[in-house]
């Protein structure tokens, strides 16, 4: 049964109406003990001298729950369907108008790392429950099980994956809204957000809020403190038409085992010369599950993902620098045909914020291969890393309460948040932050002083691989 | 009498096996210890003093060793040859009975000559005959990652044993260098001694004829090799030698195939060349591989470079020998996962020990691709954890002037 349309939820963060406390009470099932909020007339920012000042307003609150994810990413997903499921009262709110995040508006559709040095798959759970959504879909994904080739997603099939499962499970959720500030109690402890949307600017009260945002922005408003990491930012886009005679046998990028593949382009005779540059000599991009479409990773150059000068260049550039590179690729003999299907809506943004956790993940626990007490997953082998273990403590941060990260912004050192912030060990780390949140509502205690050994029998009982 | 004296021989010959194992094992503490072994050799200590124009530390093993010599014949055969102790016993179990290798002419002397002279041009050419190189090249058989190493390490002490047991001990009586060498110390100190008095001038004038045509020959040996071991290595792409390694046109001849630099690897990507690279010159001589998972040169060991009794690779201390350039890598975009787009890959960035390798932002193409900087000697740490098969889109290649 599809429920929670009608209901609240989506609706109603679409309604020009703001939600009134009785619905949201009815909704989240949970009494609104406040007196219902006056809403004001909107007061538009003024001048006063030589600076613009917005005027303090009282925020209309839009919705109360216990636990609120922030960003409907892998991670947000994963940490809202794995709270639902311990029968919470969940809301998700998601910036953009699908769920997904990266990996599907991002079209971040390969789904590494998976595996261990030894290519046993590390990552189950919910990541898991995922893909055998979409094993079951015409296209929906390739290469599973096929270790060393890590499995591709298709973006649509993904995206009406977890839109079915939030409209299945009873998440109360709010797309086309951006999160914009944490809301603080006096003690410094989290309550919720504020959020932008076109129904102007509302709250969402909460006992826990799980920060997925990728940029962390919730802990970062809270005041947390964190990290501040420039990556490169690029533009994943899709082409299509790719020549059916050559690309046939072509799916996947690391098949070991099949030297008939064209797995890379044709090589340099001999020697390669210093310098030369990508000709496109070969097959750009990796297969995705629809017949003839490559996804073509950009790595991009360095900026600040959280400046909107550096953001608005690279958008506009990348999609430029995307245009004229498949024109360049036609002109190679058998690409003729290709088109650009797509680019993709979001920036690939990697790194942004890395929060200070309670326990910062650090290139020499993965060299060390240290094993930690508060476990919550693997993330797999990747690069010349192998894999290594994921403790509770790094999502959660230093000093303030009620808050968890989940996602790419968690506390990890540079070199490891590179790997943290791949789709599978979002859904691992978004899976334990779930799992923790619900268990903060039933213990009624702070993230920090969750029980580890029930967490992990929680993990252990829905799937995910502990070692 | 005649069995006292034996006896004692015996027992010095048994003990100096062992010591020999010892050393190239090596049990001992000390890494030059395998050099050591080889540089009590007057052959080699000479020939390669001369070559590489420098003296080594074992040199005044070898000056004692040449001293007594000169005056006991054969003493170090007969007392500390590890090698001679191996076939002598060998030939006590052998097929021939009879001593018809006295028969033969003196061959070693002829190889010594040759080899000098060659010395004297730079490319002491017949050094790898030495028997203590000989004896020792098995012991690097621990880090022989292939049946093709294997052979090439036990090849030159199983033929000797191989034809000790067959035809007898030819090679030691007529035809190994080091023996050769005693011979003539021995003579010359004779003839000094007795102030040449003893022979007659037509035997010294058709001896001297022969010296000089043995030594002008490994002269002409010894340029011509240089010359086409410059060539080979001017055209060839992928002959990587060790670090220290001296320049490739004296290489091959100073090389005198011990196999110490193969056994001291910690990550075994020395290995001795079937002349696939390095050509019918380079037989045998090591070559650096990259062919092993996650193993290169490790910026933190010098081993290979201290172990070397000829100079062949220059002992380098860890600094120098991580600005020792053993070749350069190259990138191949066409290969290249991050420049074709496949997958988020900086694996060479991330493994480069030397901060040589990043991946470039290239604006004008729209791409991204890895660039190799100065800094690269080639180390081959970029090119072992480079994801794509079967060819790797980072390699290591031989340095070419720019």
């Amino acid at each position: 049964m599809r429920r929670s349309i009608a209901a609240g939820g989506l609706f109603a963060a679409g309604s020009l109406m703001p939600v009134s406390p009785a619905i949201a009470n009815e909704v989240g099932g949970q009494p609104v003990t406040q007196s219902p909020p006056q809403i004001e007339a909107r007061i538009p920012a003024t001048i006063a001298g030589d600076k613009v000042v917005q005027p303090r307003r009282e925020v209309p609150v839009l919705h109360q729950t216990s636990i609120l994810v922030v960003g409907g990413g892998p991670a947000g997903t994963a940490a809202a369907f794995c709270a639902k499921r311990m029968g919470a009262d969940v809301t998700l709110v998601e910036r953009y108008g699908y769920l997904g995040g990266l990996a599907t508006g991002g079209l971040v559709l390969g789904i590494f790392p998976l595996y261990d040095r030894n290519n046993k798959q590390v990552i189950f759970g919910v990541g898991e429950e995922l893909m055998k959504k979409l094993d079951v879909l015409k296209d929906g994904i390739i290469d599973r099980n096929k270790a060393p080739i890590y499995p591709t997603i298709d973006a649509e099939a993904f995206k009406y994956v977890l839109a079915d499962m939030v409209l299945d499970s009873g998440i109360t959720a709010y797309l086309d809204c951006w999160g914009v500030d944490a809301i603080v109690d006096s003690k410094g402890a989290v309550r919720g957000a504020v959020f932008e949307s076109k129904s102007g600017r509302q709250a969402i009260l909460a006992d826990i809020v799980i920060d997925c945002s990728g940029d962390g922005d919730i802990y970062a408003a809270a005041g947390a403190a964190f990290e501040k990491v420039k990556t490169s930012i690029g533009l994943v886009s899709r082409i299509g038409n790719i020549d059916v005679v050559d690309m046939a046998p072509g799916k996947g990028s690391e098949d070991a085992n099949a030297e008939h593949k064209p797995l890379i382009g044709k090589a340099d005779e001999g020697r390669p010369s210093k310098g030369r540059v990508n000709d496109f000599n070969g097959h750009a991009g990796n297969s995705t599950p629809a017949p003839h479409v490559n996804w073509l990773n950009m790595r991009g150059p360095v900026g600040d993902a959280l400046s909107v000068a550096d953001l608005t260049e690279l958008e506009l550039k990348h999609r430029h620098g995307t245009w004229s590179n498949v024109e360049k690729l036609r002109q190679r003999p058998g690409n003729e045909q290709v088109y650009l299907t797509e680019t993709a809506p979001q920036l690939g943004v990697r790194l942004s914020r890395l929060l200070d956790g309670c326990k910062k993940l650090t290139v020499q626990d993965i060299r060390n291969g240290v094993k930690f007490k508060d476990v919550i997953g693997y993330s797999g082998a990747y690069a010349n890393a192998p894999e290594f273990q994921i403790p509770y403590g790094s999502l959660v941060p230093a000093k303030v309460e009620n808050v968890l990260a989940a996602g790419r912004c968690i506390s990890a050192e540079f070199e490891v948040a590179d790997i943290t912030r791949l789709i599978p060990v979002c859904w691992v780390t978004g899976q334990a932050a779930g799992l923790a949140a619900a268990l903060c509502i039933q213990d009624k205690c702070k993230p920090r002083q969750v029980n580890v050994a029930k967490l992990q029998n929680l993990l252990h009982q829905q799937g995910a691989y502990l070692g | 009498m005649i069995f006292l004296r034996r006896v004692p021989r015996r027992i010095i010959q048994l003990t100096c096996f062992v010591g020999a194992i010892v050393m190239v094992w090596p049990l001992l503490p000390w890494r030059i210890a395998p050099r050591l072994f080889q540089e009590i050799s007057p052959f080699v200590a000479l020939s390669s003093s001369i070559a590489a124009r420098s003296i080594g530390v074992g040199t005044v093993l070898a000056l004692v060793v040449a001293v007594v010599s000169s005056f006991k014949k054969r003493w170090f055969c007969l007392y500390l040859c590890p090698t001679g102790f191996l076939l002598e016993n060998t030939n006590h179990m052998g097929l021939r009975k009879t001593r018809w290798w006295r028969k033969l002419p003196p061959v070693g002397k002829y190889v010594a000559i040759i080899t000098i002279a060659g010395a004297v041009v730079g490319y002491p050419v017949l050094l790898w005959m030495d028997p203590l190189c000989i004896f020792s090249s098995p012991f690097a058989v621990n880090k022989a990652t292939n049946p093709i190493s294997v052979f090439l390490v036990c090849l030159g002490l199983g033929v000797l044993v191989g034809a000790t047991f067959v035809f007898g001990m030819a090679w030691c009586v007529r035809i190994c260098p080091l023996s050769g060498l005693q011979d003539m110390l021995f003579a010359v100190r004779k003839a000094l001694w007795t102030r040449l008095t003893a022979s007659t001038s037509a035997q010294k004038f058709s001896a001297a004829r022969r010296v000089f045509f043995a030594g002008a020959g490994g002269a002409l040996l010894a340029f011509w090799a240089r010359r086409s071991g410059a060539a080979r290595y001017r055209k060839s792409d992928t002959l990587l030698r060790p670090p220290g390694a001296v320049p490739e046109d004296r290489f091959a001849g100073l090389c005198i195939r011990c196999n110490n630099c193969v056994h001291a690897c910690p990550t075994k990507i020395i290995h001795p060349d079937t002349g696939h690279e390095g050509g019918l010159a380079g037989f045998g001589a090591p070559v650096v591989k990259f062919d092993r998972d996650y193993k290169y040169c490790l910026e933190t060991c010098n081993a290979c470079t201290q172990v070397c009794p000829t100079g062949a690779l220059t002992p380098l201390a860890l600094q120098p020998k991580n600005k020792y350039i053993i070749g350069e890598a190259l990138v191949d975009n066409n290969v290249c996962l991050t420049a074709l787009g496949k997958k988020e890959c900086d694996a060479c960035e991330l493994a480069c020990p030397f901060d040589a390798v990043h991946i470039a932002w290239d604006e004008e193409q729209y791409n991204a691709y890895p660039v190799v900087n100065d800094k690269c000697i080639g180390c081959g740490a970029c090119e072992v954890v480079c994801p794509t098969t079967p060819v790797k889109a980072i390699r290591v290649w031989t340095q070419k002037p720019a």
